[in-house]
């Protein structure tokens, strides 16, 4: 920590400072809003409708949380459609793991990656409970509250699938395609500016760190479920380990590219170039 | 007593599942539990909170007066019951060009919220309304976070009324 304890509101932000907050916003709402965006392809097409109901209720979540961090940046003048709908994709910095299809309507995927990012999500919303800028801590309490739901509905639906040959098989195979991919979720978007959001305090643990506890959290549990982690014996994460896409320093698979023109299809073919309000946001008063 | 034993409910109602281990056994005399799942968590009373505006007189109680009759969208009960208003700051305009400024100071109880901004529209043009405020505006925060806790005495009877268990 350094000898900031607190930072100012967004006005009263140094060059430097305010650079840090948006990376880390960026980090948060980019995840968020991704991760939405794919599980909302699981409607009407979950094995039941009591997942069906969901993993949807999941999604709404996430983009409630994605458009609180919106919020956040939109403090700094941006307008939604800057934000998302206008943003060049190579500029989104979410990781890798979140804009990956799911093969195949292959619903352990949407499990075994739904409980990875979880246990990521959790342990990052705590290393903000305490931010040295304030606009975060004020939301932090309400997104962690809500995100409980999540890691027991993937646990819950792990343990499930892994009780039969057949569904720890499946589990397996998604484990293994996405597993490098959730390692970029601690990966750095600039090494120079990850440093200072932990040097400014507005995140209290660092990437190395959070990603060492999730480590120690998510191989043994997925080991007790018989399934093998895709990671080098002495469980040590080096670059062999990741994939060739990151996401966080803008490097994404085409599937993003993919996404990202579905999603802001509508907008284009409308001829827009700002967000429609039907009324004014409230932030903005 | 009928055929059917009502002392040993797991003869009419319960089964052994052999196959698959599992003793299903429901009794009928149990008083009904809400689902886990459904229960809303009670995080502890919020000092100033719920803000009602009880006390207030004059144009501020105009302005609570005003929220009160504004609805949650799904259920019907004031939003002021609800527990959603924090607090209501007027302020004096300095000179006689500007008038009285009415803020609201409010939060959702769910953060993907599809009604936020038709919610806070209709909080903005309510606190507007009374003679005497010139303008309003609404700030919304996220802490402290809103529980069942910030709910009226008032506003649980309503929501008992429309079926919920608070």
């Amino acid at each position: 920590m350094s000898a900031i304890d607190h930072l100012s509101g967004p006005a009263d932000l140094e060059e430097d400072e305010r650079q840090a907050v948006e990376t880390l916003l960026y980090r948060l709402a980019d995840d968020e809003f991704v991760l939405a965006e794919r599980y909302t392809e699981w409607q009407v097409r979950s094995p039941t409708l009591e997942s069906d109901l969901a993993l949807s209720n999941i999604a709404q979540d996430e983009l409630g949380h994605a458009r609180l961090w919106y919020d956040l940046l939109e403090d700094f003048g941006y307008e939604e459609a800057d934000l998302i709908w206008e943003r060049d994709p190579a500029d989104f910095r979410h990781a890798t793991l979140v804009e990956l299809p799911f093969e195949g309507g292959d619903w352990a995927d949407a499990i075994v990656r739904s409980y990875l990012y979880d246990e990521a999500e959790h342990l990052r919303l705590e290393a903000l409970e305490e931010s040295s800028y304030p606009r975060i801590v004020d939301r932090v309490g309400k997104v962690q509250a809500e995100e409980r739901y999540h890691r027991e509905h993937a646990t819950n639906w792990l343990e499930r699938l892994a009780e039969t040959d057949e569904g720890r098989a499946r589990l397996q195979t998604a484990l293994d395609r996405v597993f490098p991919h959730a390692l970029t979720l601690f990966e750095a978007v600039d090494p120079d500016v990850e440093r200072r959001i932990d040097e400014y305090g507005i995140r209290t643990r660092s990437l190395e760190d959070m990603g060492e506890q999730w480590l120690e959290t998510v191989v043994p549990f997925l080991e007790s479920l018989g399934l093998e982690v895709p990671l080098s014996s002495d469980r040590t994460v080096t670059a062999e380990d990741l994939p060739s896409h990151v996401g966080r320093d803008g490097s994404h698979t085409d599937d993003w590219f993919d996404l990202h023109d579905d999603f802001t299809h509508t907008y284009r073919e409308l001829g827009r170039d700002s967000a429609d309000r039907i009324m004014p946001d409230p932030d903005d008063q | 007593m009928s055929e059917h034993d009502r002392t040993d409910p797991s003869s009419e109602f319960g089964s052994t599942d052999q196959d698959h281990d599992v003793d299903v056994t429901i009794d009928p005399d149990a008083d009904a539990t809400p689902c886990a799942y459904t229960a809303y968590v009670e995080r502890g009373e919020v000092e100033g909170l719920p803000a009602t505006g009880e006390h207030a007189t004059g144009l501020e109680k105009d302005v609570w007066d005003a929220l009160y009759a504004v609805e949650d969208p799904e259920m019907p009960v004031s939003i002021v019951d609800l527990g959603l208003i924090y607090k209501v700051e007027l302020e004096a305009g300095e000179d006689d060009q500007d008038g009285t400024h009415a803020q609201v100071i409010m939060t959702l109880t769910y953060t993907g919220c599809p009604a936020r901004s038709m919610l806070t529209d209709e909080v903005e043009t309510a606190a507007e309304s009374p003679d005497g405020i010139d303008s309003a505006s609404v700030e919304l925060v996220w802490s402290p976070e809103w529980s069942l806790d910030m709910v009226t005495d008032q506003g649980k009877t309503d929501l008992r009324e429309f079926g919920l268990s608070v």
